[in-house]
């Protein structure tokens, strides 16, 4: 892990530990509903303040914390044009799937890459320093997964060139 | 009347007794003037040419301007950022103890840690003005009010941030994640 991952890893983790306190809270203005209040923004009693973590100008995650939920946010590193394809992409196949991963939203928060959204049934389903683990470590295979996509692709272009050149040679 | 989709009208909004009090969100916190704050800046300032970064430290931190308006705040913010990153690694551990340990320490802690998270979410707006002087490398005073002098962490690394991180680091180890709670359900920011 390179040395200035760490401490980011370790800030967001510390970050998501504390604002995962969730409990169970009705939805005040809709009687019988249990809504996401950081979701429904209808009572502004109940969101905390959000928290920024940032470990340069391309890589940040948003916390956003609220009695029964919290919205999680990644902005994925992108250095050039090809890994901004590939990230639009990646992400999109996710949450094109968001069914199967619970905690995932289906649209980012703009600005970001891709979101989670954690509430008060997925703390009390699963365990809470799991789930911050998981994020935790979505956040480091994401990128070796990203540049991995790159060099790949890369490769490949280069061997097509090749393949379609050497008929001039 | 057509054109209103009325099916999407809130009229839960528009019902005073579901209106939740903005002065009841948001504690009250007297006023703070820039030109009070300015002082404070100054203060800092010199106190860390005499190389006393601790006590300017501690000086910021002990008047976070709750009740000021953005502008006062920016400026506040610059001065601790310039402060924090003006203090070598190592010392960080030391000086932390000691305010942690000093009368309304955790109090002290909480603040830093406010600015610590203000610190990461300000660079993100895109160039502010202290990112483009720093850019070109003028880090002086300059213009009135000082509102431009340096910002100053090593821009090396993006751009400073992983100064504040290794403090959030310090500030975890000392206070645990409860100041991070804190930071998250104190109304008043800084």
């Amino acid at each position: 892990m390179s040395q200035s991952l760490r401490p980011y890893l370790k800030c967001v983790r510390s970050s998501l530990t504390a604002a995962m306190s969730l409990s169970d809270f009705a939805s005040q203005t809709a009687e019988r509903h249990n809504v996401p209040e950081i979701e429904a923004g209808k009572s502004p009693e109940v969101l905390l303040n959000p928290l920024t973590i940032s470990r340069n100008e391309q890589e940040r995650v948003l916390i956003e914390p609220s009695v029964n939920s919290i919205r999680v946010s990644i902005k994925i590193k992108q250095a050039d044009e090809i890994e901004v394809i590939l990230v639009h992409k990646f992400t999109r196949f996710l949450t094109q799937r968001a069914e199967n991963f619970f905690i995932l939203r289906r649209k980012p928060v703009k600005g970001y890459d891709i979101s989670f959204l954690i509430t008060n049934f997925h703390t009390e389903a699963m365990l809470k320093h799991k789930l911050v683990d998981f994020i935790i470590h979505f956040m480091e295979e994401v990128d070796k997964e990203i540049s991995e996509m790159k060099l790949f692709l890369n490769a490949r272009a280069r061997f097509v060139a090749e393949a379609f050149l050497t008929p001039f040679d | 009347m057509a054109q209103v989709n009325w099916r999407l009208i809130d009229v839960d909004a528009l019902d005073p007794d579901n209106a939740f009090p903005a002065d009841l969100l948001t504690p009250q916190s007297p006023p703070v003037s820039l030109s009070e704050i300015q002082g404070i800046a100054q203060h800092c300032r010199q106190a860390l040419q005499r190389g006393d970064q601790e006590g300017a430290l501690k000086d910021a931190l002990s008047y976070p301007p709750y009740g000021g308006d953005e502008q006062v705040k920016e400026l506040h913010l610059q001065t601790v950022l310039e402060i924090l990153s003006s203090i070598k690694q190592a010392e960080m551990s030391p000086i932390l103890q000691r305010l942690h340990s000093g009368p309304e320490g955790s109090e002290t802690v909480d603040v830093l840690m406010k600015y610590l998270y203000k610190g990461m979410a300000r660079h993100n707006a895109g160039s502010t003005p202290g990112v483009s002087t720093h850019a070109t490398g003028v880090s002086t005073v300059s213009g009135q009010g000082g509102r431009e002098y340096g910002v100053a962490p090593s821009r090396g690394d993006g751009g400073g941030m992983s100064v504040l991180l290794s403090w959030h680091e310090k500030v975890v180890d000392l206070a645990g994640t409860g100041a991070i709670v804190r930071v998250m359900t104190d109304r008043r920011t800084v």
